[in-house]
Formats: C-alpha cells, structure tokens, sequence
C-alpha cells in the first residue's frame, strides 16, 4: 500500500484504452472528417480541406433544419412523458406485493426487445388495414380507420408512442433503484410526524429521488436525440419528410449518397448537442448525481 | 501449451484457406427460390471442377442491399467478386471505380441479345459495367371482373382509370373497396410511381443533357397534381402514402382494390389461389398515359457486376457468363417466373407456356426508361422523395415552390458534375 499511485494506473489503463479505441477515437475522426469535402460516388472530387464548410452547409439547409427541430420536439415530447410514466412504474415497482418479481422483468421486455423487431411490429399496429390500433379503437368500422403512418400530422405522434412504449421502463429501472436506494427511517419518521402519503411523496421521496430522476432525463434525453431504428423501420423519414430526424438524415447522406464530410458534420452536431444538453443537466443538478454516487 | 494449439489451430486455418485457393465470393440476396440457384451454382461448380462459390445472403430491400456492398466496395474488399447490382448502380459504381468495366468480356456483338432498355442503365461514359439478369418495369394490374361488370374495357388514360375507379366504387358500395393502389410511401419506390405519371404526361425527371432538372416543368407539375388531386383524394384509401410493395399487393390480392401498379412479380403472386382472393380475375396491360401521351414504364431490375477490387477478374467473368446465359436464364425464368433478360426468351416456347404474360409485357420491358443514370442519383433521388412525399400527402401543398425548391437543390447536386468535365 506504500507505492498507491502505481497500481492504480495500471487498473484503471484498460477502461481507458477500452474508451479511447471505442470512443474517443471515432469521436475525433468523425470531427477530422467533417471538415473535409469527400464524395465517394465522385472521386474525382478528391478529399478536399475546407475548414467548416460543411458546418456553414449545414446551418443554411432549410432540410437539416426541419430535420433538427423534428429531432428536438422528439426530445421535448417523449423524454418527460418517459419519465413520468417510469416514475409510476417505479413507485408501483417499489411496494411489495404477491408477484412483485415477475412484474419487475415483465415491464423491461419492451425495452430488452431488440429496436428493430418492435418498430416492426409497431409499423403493423398502425396499419390502415390490419392493423391492432385501428381495431381498438373504431373496432369493426373499417371505413374509419386511420393511417397514421400516412399522415404528416400523425406520423411523428405515432413514432413519439412507441418509443414511449419501448424505454418507460428503462427510465422506470433507474429510477427504481433511486427509490430503493432511500432509507426507509426516512418514512417512519415522517409517518410519526403525521404526514400524509402526498406529503411524504413530495417531502421525502421526491427530494431524496432528485438524481435518480436527473439521471433518467438524462439517459433519456441522448436516446432520444440518436433515435433511428424506429424512423428507419417505420417511415424512411416520411410522408412528407415529417419524420427525418437529424441522425436519419445523417445517415442517408453518409451511407445512401456517400457524402462522408457532411454526413460526418451532422454526426458531430447531434453529438454536440447532446453535450451541451448533458452539461446543461449536470449543472442543473448542482452535480447531485455526483455527490449521491458513494452513499448508493 | 496454449501457444502450440494456437500455432495448430493457425496451420490449420492457412491450410483450409490453401486447399480451395478457387473461390469466388458472390453477394447476392436472398431469392424466392433459392434451390433452383443453388441447383445452377452446383452446375457451374461441376463445370469448373476444383472452384468453390461462396454464396454471402445480404438484405433483400434494395437500399439496405446497396450499404452492404458499397461498405465492401468503400473498404476495397478484395474477397467479393461478384454482385447484383440495381439497375440504378452502374453509373454510380462506375464513377467511384467500384465496378469493372466489363466491355472487353461484354462486346457490342454480345449485348445484343439481351434487351436494350437494361443495356442503356448498365452503360456508363460509353462503357459497360454489369450483365441484365432480370428485368422489371412498372404495369396495372386491373380487376377483370369488375370492370367486365360495368362493361367498361381496361382504361387507356389516367383521368380514364379515376372514372372507371370512380364509377365501380360508388355502384359496389363496398367499404372495403379502393380505386387505386400503388407504392407512395416516401422511399425509392415513389421516386418509381411518380416517374411513370409525369413521364406519360410528356414531362420528365431531368435533362440528360444540361444535366439540369426538369421536376418543375408544367408536365411535369401538372402530373404530380393529379396524382394529389385525383389519385390520392378521390380514388385511394389514405394509407396509400405509407405503402411499399408489400402492402400495396395485399391490398390488391385480398380483393379490395380495383386497379394496382406493381412490378411483374405481382402476377404471380395475384394469381397463386394460396394467397390471392383475386386469381384468375386479374388482367395486366401497360400503365395508362395521359391524353395524347405515351405510356411509361419505370425500368428496374439486376444485374450482375464484378468488383474492380477482385482478384480473380478472369474467373468471375466465367461465373457472370454462365448466370446470365440463354440456359441459366431459361432455368431461372422458369423456376421464379421472373422476367429475363435476354430478348430471344420471350419467344421461348416453354417460357411463354408458363408465363403466358410475358408476350404482352416484352413490349414494355422493351420501352421502360431508366431512372436517371448517374453518379449523383441517390442524392437527386431523396431530393424527389422529399418533393414527391410533400407534394401528395397535403391537399393543400403548394406544388410550384416545392417543384422549384427540389429544381434548385438537383441542379446544386448536378452541379458537382460539371466541375468534373471542367477538370
């Protein structure tokens, strides 16, 4: 123990290079690539400097900007619901009862369902002809059922749905362990002062819970920024281009058109905006989920 | 220890990869009738004894297809030798030096046999660069018994099909029945669609030679203001702007819709009784024009192509002959019933007694167009995709601003090409 600093290093050097290799790395060359103009399909174009370029491109195509905002309401729109509806998960999670263990691995088979299969199969619920949430709701008057695919009003909403479906309960999981992780002396001692359910709710729980539900948002938050299978699956970005989110866009002009630079210069833009949302958050905290970590 | 069965396992891999140094990797996608390409690969393998073709199965949707093997081709995979190719590829593949110019294998003598619309979309700046396997280009199906029913003969123009859709959709008071069904889901496949309406109203996508774009040209607008204004909202059930192929043929074989656009294959299937409430009461005709107009197939289909980055060019070209042969193609037509290639087979006895439909379809096949043929196609393609989805899905949309935005960001696009000829 007289020689601490060493060892150490020597521990913790792996997890480091794991990060450096996987992340770091694609994170700069992504950043190096941006700033070039390259073409695959036009080789004769070379692999040109133009500095930023692509950036300036990006910020005055009116397409990247629907596509932006799209992704952004995505944000808005599902992060909170997500939350929300993980905290009632959780709350209900937390009490004991008859079944309480199956309930809990019940609950996460939509998240561990691979992306892909369930837009799939929330690309058949929202069939116009077949499909289950047209039979739910106008039951056998087919001549009303919607296609909600088919509409640029509903066709975002429709996405919005199943992407709540599917990560609820990841929200739901984190923040589980924030319930569990609140002692419960906390309640009896409440209890004796003679606190309501609602008081102790928003007294003790909510208070105590506070990381647990920063740690969710976001969690959540840079899900929904790099949200694609569910596009991908679903729409390809339409009808009417209403559901492009930023990282579809990214990807047709990487791999469908082979513009690497610009394609690279969106990439790094959603990554930098999920930066800045992460530090935004941290700073909200006032870095409680830091401060939590040991005693948890 | 451990370093010996290592040192073992490694003789043991090099000399796996020693005994059949024959191999040709050939990337293909997953068939409807797989055996009957298997049963032709295992022919070319006892024909050349000692070589080994190492089939790898990609997606089946053309668009994922197309991100596997431009990944290879970006990377210079000198493992894939051979590759289907979408009929929209070659100039693509040919700009970036993917493909290998195949004209000293493939003269002029030789390409004549096969149809000239496929040979068209596989040249490339006055080079060949794939071999036409199949062919596919854009028909109506139509219900035989209910137009028979209302005596009406198959429709010979758009504003024709709207009223005879019209008409027996009011008369059946059929809930579940629509006039019109067809792919207009913002994909490749409504790029297709809407190429066919404004092609057959005298407009067209592009200029071949100004290489300027055409999307904003009267025809051109007035076309797609009919698909908005009578196909989508009088004749089509909504769901139409989500659908693909797939979903677009169901509704058609489950017997509710009265006319369907759709690629050759949908013959087949409408008239297979294990899956169509409709067969036997489908008839199949080119697509109607305007008044006063030609029709217009959209050409699609694939071809086989060979990777600059092979290195067994020789072999491979031996493997795409024997593919794309009169035999092989004669064997393939009749065990998947896709069309072929080559134009002697259309007079093929055997084949016509068991695609009867091909007689009248030569003459499309013959006539489709292809889409633009150039590098920069996938991008001028979402470009329309974009314009084409925006343009239909809204009754209100204003079609001149989006036909004039699109115009711009092709000719920006196109741009990138004339700098080429500039250098």
């Amino acid at each position: 123990m007289t020689n601490r600093r060493d060892p150490v290093w020597r521990f913790l050097l792996p997890s480091f290079l794991f990060i450096g290799v996987f992340s770091l790395y694609p994170i700069i060359e992504s950043f190096r690539l941006s700033l070039y103009r390259m073409i695959l399909t036009m080789p004769w174009l070379g692999e040109k400097f133009v500095g930023w370029e692509n950036y300036w491109d990006l910020a005055t195509d009116p397409v990247a900007r629907g596509s932006f905002l799209t992704s952004l309401l995505f944000v808005a729109v599902t992060t909170p619901i997500e939350v929300l509806v993980g905290l009632a998960m959780a709350l209900v999670l937390n009490e004991s009862f008859r079944g309480r263990g199956w309930l809990r691995a019940i609950v996460l088979i939509p998240w561990a369902v691979p992306t892909v299969v369930s837009s799939q199969m929330w690309r058949f619920i929202f069939n116009d002809r077949y499909g289950l949430f047209n039979y739910l709701i106008f039951g056998s008057a087919t001549q009303k059922y919607w296609a909600p695919l088919a509409e640029p009003d509903l066709a975002l909403m429709a996405i919005m749905l199943a992407d709540v479906w599917k990560t609820s309960s990841f929200a739901g999981l984190i923040l589980l362990a924030g319930l569990q992780g609140i002692p419960g002396e906390l309640y009896e001692a409440a209890a004796i002062d003679g606190a309501s359910a609602w008081q102790k709710f928003r007294h003790v729980t909510l208070p105590l819970l506070k990381p647990a539900l920063l740690l969710a948002l976001l969690f959540r938050t840079i899900d929904a920024l790099k949200v694609f299978d569910l596009v991908f699956v679903m729409t390809q970005g339409g009808p009417a281009d209403t559901t492009n989110i930023l990282q579809f866009y990214g990807y047709k002009k990487i791999f469908a058109e082979g513009m690497i630079g610009y394609g690279s210069a969106i990439a790094v833009a959603v990554f930098a905006v999920s930066l800045l949302l992460s530090i935004l958050y941290l700073r909200l905290s006032g870095a409680a989920i830091m401060r939590r970590e040991p005693a948890a | 220890m451990l370093i010996t069965s290592a040192i073992v396992f490694l003789c043991v891999l090099l000399m796996s990869i020693e005994g059949d140094a024959e191999q040709l990797r050939f990337v293909t996608w997953r068939s409807e009738a797989t055996a009957v390409f298997q049963r032709i690969i295992a022919d070319f393998e006892s024909s050349h004894p000692g070589m080994k073709v190492i089939q790898e199965i990609g997606p089946s949707s053309s668009t994922e297809f197309h991100d596997l093997v431009t990944q290879k081709l970006r990377n210079r995979d000198p493992e894939m030798d051979v590759f289907f190719m979408d009929v929209v590829w070659p100039a693509e593949f040919a700009a970036a030096g993917w493909a290998l110019a195949l004209d000293a294998f493939f003269p002029r003598s030789a390409q004549k046999a096969f149809l000239d619309a496929p040979i068209r979309a596989n040249t490339y700046e006055g080079n060949i660069y794939g071999v036409p396997m199949f062919v596919d280009a854009g028909m109506l199906y139509y219900r035989k018994d209910l137009l028979a029913k209302y005596h009406l003969p198959p429709p010979a123009t758009w504003p024709e099909l709207v009223r005879q859709a019209r008409t027996i959709i009011s008369q059946e008071r059929d809930p579940y029945l629509t006039g019109y069904s067809a792919q207009f889901k913002q994909y490749e496949g409504l790029v297709c669609n809407m190429m066919e309406f404004i092609l057959s109203n005298g407009g067209a996508l592009w200029d071949e030679q100004r290489l300027m774009s055409s999307v904003h040209t009267a025809n051109a607008m007035e076309a797609v203001r009919f698909v908005r204004d009578d196909i989508v909202r009088l004749i089509a059930n909504r769901g139409i702007l989500a659908y693909q192929e797939p979903e677009s043929l169901a509704l058609f074989t489950q017997g509710r819709a009265v006319f369907h656009r759709n690629w050759p294959y949908a013959w087949e299937a409408s008239n297979d009784p294990a899956q169509s409430k409709v067969a036997g009461k489908v008839g199949v005709m080119a697509l109607p024009a305007f008044p006063g107009q030609k029709s217009a197939a959209t050409l699609g289909g694939w071809q086989l192509a060979i990777s600059r980055f092979s290195r067994r060019a020789q072999l491979a070209w031996e493997f795409v002959q024997f593919m794309t042969s009169s035999e092989t193609q004669k064997r393939i037509a009749l065990g998947t019933g896709r069309a072929p290639a080559r134009q002697e087979l259309y007079h093929d006895a055997e084949i016509l007694k068991r695609s009867p439909q091909f007689q009248s379809q030569f003459e499309t096949f013959r006539l489709a167009t292809p889409r633009p043929r150039t590098p920069v196609y996938l991008p001028l393609s979402n470009i329309l995709q974009r314009y084409f989805s925006s343009a239909i899905a809204l009754a209100d949309s204003n079609i001149e601003e989006l036909a004039r935005t699109a115009a711009r960001n092709m000719d920006r696009t196109l741009e990138l090409l004339r700098d080429r000829s500039k250098s």
